[in-house]
């Protein structure tokens, strides 16, 4: 299972791969949406934990282009530090699957992206 | 035959050149956006630009148009125009709102007066910003202002994106704010595992 990282926060990417690592998956990085729409092209992922607010493109326009352009349809996780309403709205609207508020626990990590990719069942 | 580099100044510009700050003004709210465009570079020695531009930044539709205007803005730098890159960062507008960030991080100077007012926000995304702000601004406080952020802000993202910037720009200096920062999260790992690894580059550098 291969999981792209979008973060312009190397620490939290770091912590992130950390966590995927331990678990097993492969793991990517990007430092923002451009950067991952690139890698999206060239690449196959099961899963994108992309953040939202990141210079050159944010999260929302990553996922925009990623399901309009119909470059990828696997799951995705936006992660941010707002956790207002509308931010939810905003983040199913893009395209998002799930949406989590920072800073994320490894535990809740792992139970999410599981069920996201398939390997584990409600 | 030799090739001759020709002239291509464009006319346009050699016309905003010599226009007068009134025609400016009209162009700045012209239904066209590539005048408005022209207008948002050409206006800064008017009188009154920063009001003109901030009440054209909020109508503004046209992103290549909103980024003249910003860095318009940001060329000016007076109280009027820190004050307007400050309500952008109350925005929804995420791409508007990381603009502003992009232009706060080049004026240092004023910026640093407001910081203080910034990082003490009662908006937990406003200071948050305000730390990204920190992340390219050159001035000697940075460091200081971060330690405080971690020393005395409740908020756990806020800490957190303070100790990531500290783990790039800390030195010895931070490091027992960061020990009591880990003291005051013992039940976030992010923020235990941010810590350590800043501890770990500020040691290492």
């Amino acid at each position: 299972m291969k999981v792209l990282i979008v973060d312009d926060a190397s620490t939290v990417r770091m912590y992130h791969r950390n966590v995927l690592e331990a678990a097993g998956y492969v793991v990517d990085e990007a430092v923002n949406g451009l950067e991952a729409l690139e890698k999206a092209l060239e690449n196959t992922f099961d899963l994108y934990i992309v953040d939202i607010n990141m210079p050159k493109m944010d999260g929302y326009e990553f996922l925009m282009q990623l399901r309009s352009e119909d470059i990828d349809q696997a799951p995705a996780i936006m992660v941010s530090t707002e956790a207002a309403e509308l931010d939810h709205t905003k983040a199913f609207t893009a395209g998002a699957n799930l949406y989590m508020v920072k800073p994320i626990k490894p535990l809740q990590m792992m139970t999410y992206v599981r069920l996201l990719v398939g390997e584990e069942s409600v | 035959m030799a090739l001759k580099k020709s002239n291509t100044t464009a006319p346009e510009e050699t016309q905003s050149s010599q226009r007068d700050c009134s025609e400016i003004s009209k162009d700045l709210i012209s239904e066209d956006p590539s005048k408005r465009r022209w207008a948002a570079r050409d206006i800064v020695s008017c009188a009154h630009a920063s009001v003109m531009l901030l009440d054209q930044l909020e109508a503004e539709k046209d992103m290549s148009v909103k980024q003249v205007i910003l860095s318009s803005l940001t060329q000016i730098g007076d109280t009027e125009a820190v004050n307007g890159l400050v309500r952008c960062l109350r925005t929804e507008d995420v791409s508007l709102r990381n603009e502003a960030i992009e232009a706060m991080k080049h004026l240092p100077r004023e910026v640093a007066s407001i910081m203080a007012s910034l990082l003490n926000d009662p908006d937990p995304d406003v200071r948050i910003f305000a730390v990204n702000i920190l992340e390219s601004l050159c001035h000697p406080d940075v460091e200081q202002w971060l330690i405080d952020v971690i020393r005395d802000d409740e908020h756990v993202n806020v800490c957190a994106t303070a100790v990531d910037l500290l783990g790039e720009v800390g030195s010895e200096k931070s490091e027992p704010a960061l020990l009591a920062l880990k003291e005051r999260f013992t039940d976030e790992p992010y923020i235990q595992f941010a810590a350590d690894l800043a501890i770990k580059r500020i040691i290492g550098s």
